[in-house]
């Protein structure tokens, strides 16, 4: 039975991810920062007969990384790098907030890092050794253009702490690659979730299947790319 | 005459920027961290030293209510690098928090404490030194906490020329090439005069067209 860590779990895309990987019989380490509080997905977790372990993981400390790291004790064949914030739509530029943009990039960028590098031995020792980053469309500088599909300017927090992780997709392949790991960015579309807003035409059960169909498929000589959840390779 | 104000003067490309520009008669607002130590910046003819550590919010406010003439160029050059160069799970993470701080929120901060002098001004210009190691699609690897702040910085400076072309301010990021600096080491493939003269003609012929891209101290567009 192959095994999917997946990070911020509690809601979203990372609910969407348990509740199909679990369906379909995979083992499933659900991350989230509270699973105290996490109902919906505790109440999931025990429709599983034992398949899927809820865990305390918070991206932003470091420490209790390691402690999730020591505690899954197994090989992980696809880490799934999910948990990630934004700002709102309405702050812009001339009142940027600076210390959250630093929680921003300490959650979206050195939360993946960590996570990764505290998981890549778990991963190392699986079949498939796959890690994804989810990034953004939102995140890719091409693509933060006039007449493109998203709207261009605000959105600096999130969009610089993406485009900072996709280039740490791209960098750590190389180091990754020496152990066998395929690690990939990918892009979920904008999808009707919390933060995607309700007006997004995308459901979750959609763009997880794709994401699925894309990770299942990925292989060393896709390392260090970034995948839309239609298998598309994306611009930078 | 128009005024250039440049952050991180004290040395390197700055330093270079501040001659070239004072030598064109530009007023030059060179500003450093230690001005007790700038002693090449302050011997330049037309330039007014200021103290800045771009990294202080407060102090940049201060500085922007401080100086009230329009700045027609504000070059954002103060940076720095990590070293030495860490490999995967050997990266200090307050060194590239503090990265970020200095090479990614920093110029965004100055944008927008100086974003009306900029708006009040004739040429318009916002110039982000950045690096081609801020190229995601860039082959090299190493230095991930500089290569994330740079590219960080680009998607910071494209969203910028979409936010402030209404105000007709021109945003570039630029590649200033490998410059026999003290960050670029004695190796390196330009000097700093023909880097700073190179990015000043891109600057005097940057077009609305141009802002938000990615661009070398030759002109030539750069990949993401």
């Amino acid at each position: 039975m192959p095994s999917v860590l997946v990070t911020g779990t509690n809601r979203g895309l990372g609910l969407e991810f348990v509740r199909q990987y679990a369906e379909d019989g995979w083992r499933v380490v659900a991350g989230c920062r509270h699973p105290d509080k996490a109902d919906e997905l505790n109440a999931l977790a025990t429709t599983t007969n034992g398949a899927t372990t809820v865990i305390a993981i918070d991206v932003t400390d470091r420490e209790n990384v390691r402690a999730a790291a020591r505690e899954i004790d197994e090989p992980i064949d696809i880490l799934i790098n999910n948990a990630g914030r934004m700002e709102s739509f309405d702050e812009g530029f001339g009142d940027l907030d600076y210390a959250k943009w630093e929680d921003i990039l300490r959650t979206n960028l050195f939360g993946p890092a960590w996570v990764t590098h505290a998981f890549a031995p778990h991963v190392a020792r699986s079949g498939q050794k796959v890690i994804a980053m989810m990034t953004s469309g939102l995140g890719s500088l091409t693509e933060n253009s006039d007449g493109a599909r998203n709207a261009p300017g605000k959105l600096y927090m999130y969009r610089s702490s993406k485009a900072a992780l996709n280039m740490l997709v791209s960098k750590l392949a190389p180091d990754l690659r020496d152990r066998g790991i395929t690690v990939v960015a990918v892009g979920p579309g904008h999808v009707q979730t919390d933060m995607g807003g309700p007006t997004a035409k995308l459901k979750p059960p959609e763009s997880i299947a794709g994401l699925r169909d894309v990770l299942a498929s990925r292989t060393i000589e896709h390392t260090g790319q970034y995948f839309f959840y239609t298998g598309a390779e994306q611009p930078w | 005459m128009p005024t250039i104000l440049i952050t991180g003067a004290n040395r390197g490309i700055g330093l270079e920027s501040a001659r070239q520009y004072a030598a064109d008669g530009w007023t030059v607002l060179g500003c450093c961290r230690d001005p007790e130590k700038a002693g090449n910046l302050a011997a330049i003819d037309g330039v007014a030293v200021h103290r800045l550590d771009v990294t202080d919010s407060a102090a940049v406010d201060a500085l922007a209510r401080e100086i009230t003439a329009p700045i027609d160029v504000l070059m954002n050059n103060a940076g720095q690098t990590s070293r030495p160069r860490p490999n995967f799970g050997e990266m200090d993470y307050e060194r590239w928090a503090h990265l970020l701080a200095i090479n990614t929120m920093a110029p965004y901060k100055m944008a927008e404490a100086f974003h009306d002098h900029v708006r009040r001004s004739e040429r318009r210009i916002i110039l982000n030194v950045s690096s081609i190691m801020g190229s995601i699609a860039d082959a090299n690897g190493g230095h991930v906490p500089y290569r994330t702040s740079k590219a960080a910085l680009n998607m910071a400076g494209k969203t910028l020329g979409h936010d402030l072309a209404a105000d007709g301010i021109i945003v570039l990021s630029m590649h200033p090439g490998w410059v026999r600096t003290d960050m670029g080491g004695p190796s390196a493939a330009i000097s700093p005069e023909e880097s700073a003269a190179g990015v000043k003609r891109v600057v005097e012929s940057a077009t609305p067209k141009m802002s938000g891209g990615f661009f070398d101290w030759q002109g030539k567009t750069l990949p993401w």
